[in-house]
């Protein structure tokens, strides 16, 4: 019998997986989009965004546009390479029940 | 936990990936106003160059495509950054590939039918198949990205008006336009419109 792979427990967060696969469709996005996309309270996103940036699966970059902060997130080559290696481990574990 | 469990956390997660990444559909069926819209200004340019409309300005009838449509273009363009503003939505892969598409076929519609018109070979059924065909190439794409049925069958309905309106009299032509034109722009773009309303009212949290 094949060994089964292991799932990245960084990718496997629900609120962390939504957000991935939400970055890997836009060139970047604003943390107000991410939280209205998710519906995830401000302190729960930010802290999961965080995990994903210290394993260097997002980048940040804040900045100020009319004297407002703003943070925008977007998807590093490792992240989008981690959430491609965890879709093709999920489908491996579900095999036939796909 | 037992397998079965297991089994319906994993299927879960990728029902979550599907569902973020339907949200690349949301952002196109948000454009279900813009179909209407064009809809309607096809209608206005075909009623103001057949000459149903009368008055100084609207008799000249020359002026009824490019005054419609240019008028349209700029209409359409202000309110989406109007939306877009007040969304404050990023730039999505398959919005950006979806533009393209849609502004190449209008980058081509008017290539075609501009020197059309100037050198005097336009002829009411030709254009109207190229019109067609060229919309329905658009709508051909972006449906194959999004995998929207509904948008291929637009696709085949602009192809099938584009063959009548060569095979049939003018006045089939006409009317084979006038119907695409309604189920292509106006029941379609109503359809997406309400796709959108139903997209939002089911989105709910999503907790880590």
């Amino acid at each position: 019998m094949p060994e089964l792979p292991d799932l990245n427990p960084v990718v496997h967060g629900k609120l962390r997986l939504a957000l991935l696969t939400l970055l890997t469709g836009v060139e970047e996005a604003e943390f107000t989009w991410l939280r209205e996309k998710t519906g995830a309270t401000d302190g729960n996103l930010g802290a999961q965004l965080l995990k994903l940036e210290e394993a260097g699966y997002v980048a940040v970059e804040k900045k100020f546009v009319e004297r407002k902060p703003q943070s925008l997130y977007r998807m590093t080559d490792s992240g989008r390479a981690a959430l491609s290696e965890y879709v093709q481990a999920l489908r491996q574990l579900l095999g036939a029940a796909i | 936990m037992n397998d079965v469990t297991q089994d319906l956390e994993l299927t879960g997660r990728l029902t979550l990936i599907e569902k973020m990444i339907a949200e690349g559909r949301r952002t196109t069926t948000k454009w279900g106003w813009s179909a209407v819209l064009w809809g309607v200004a096809f209608y206005v340019a075909i009623a103001w160059s057949s000459g149903m409309f009368g008055g100084a300005i609207w008799g000249q009838h020359y002026m009824a495509w490019p005054v419609t449509m240019v008028a349209t273009w700029l209409l359409n363009w202000g309110l989406a950054a109007r939306m877009r503003r007040g969304a404050k939505a990023p730039m999505t892969t398959v919005a950006r590939a979806i533009i393209s598409i849609w502004a190449a076929m209008g980058f081509s519609m008017f290539a075609l039918l501009f020197p059309l018109g100037l050198s005097g070979r336009a002829d009411q059924q030709v254009c109207v198949a190229a019109v067609a065909t060229l919309l329905g190439t658009a709508n051909a794409a972006s449906g194959m990205l999004l995998k929207w049925k509904a948008q291929i069958a637009c696709a085949v309905v602009w192809w099938l008006a584009s063959a009548a309106s060569l095979f049939g009299t003018a006045m089939q032509s006409l009317i084979a336009f006038l119907v695409a034109i309604f189920f292509c722009q106006i029941v379609f773009g109503i359809y997406a419109m309400i796709c959108e309303s139903r997209e939002q009212r089911r989105q709910g949290a999503i907790h880590a």
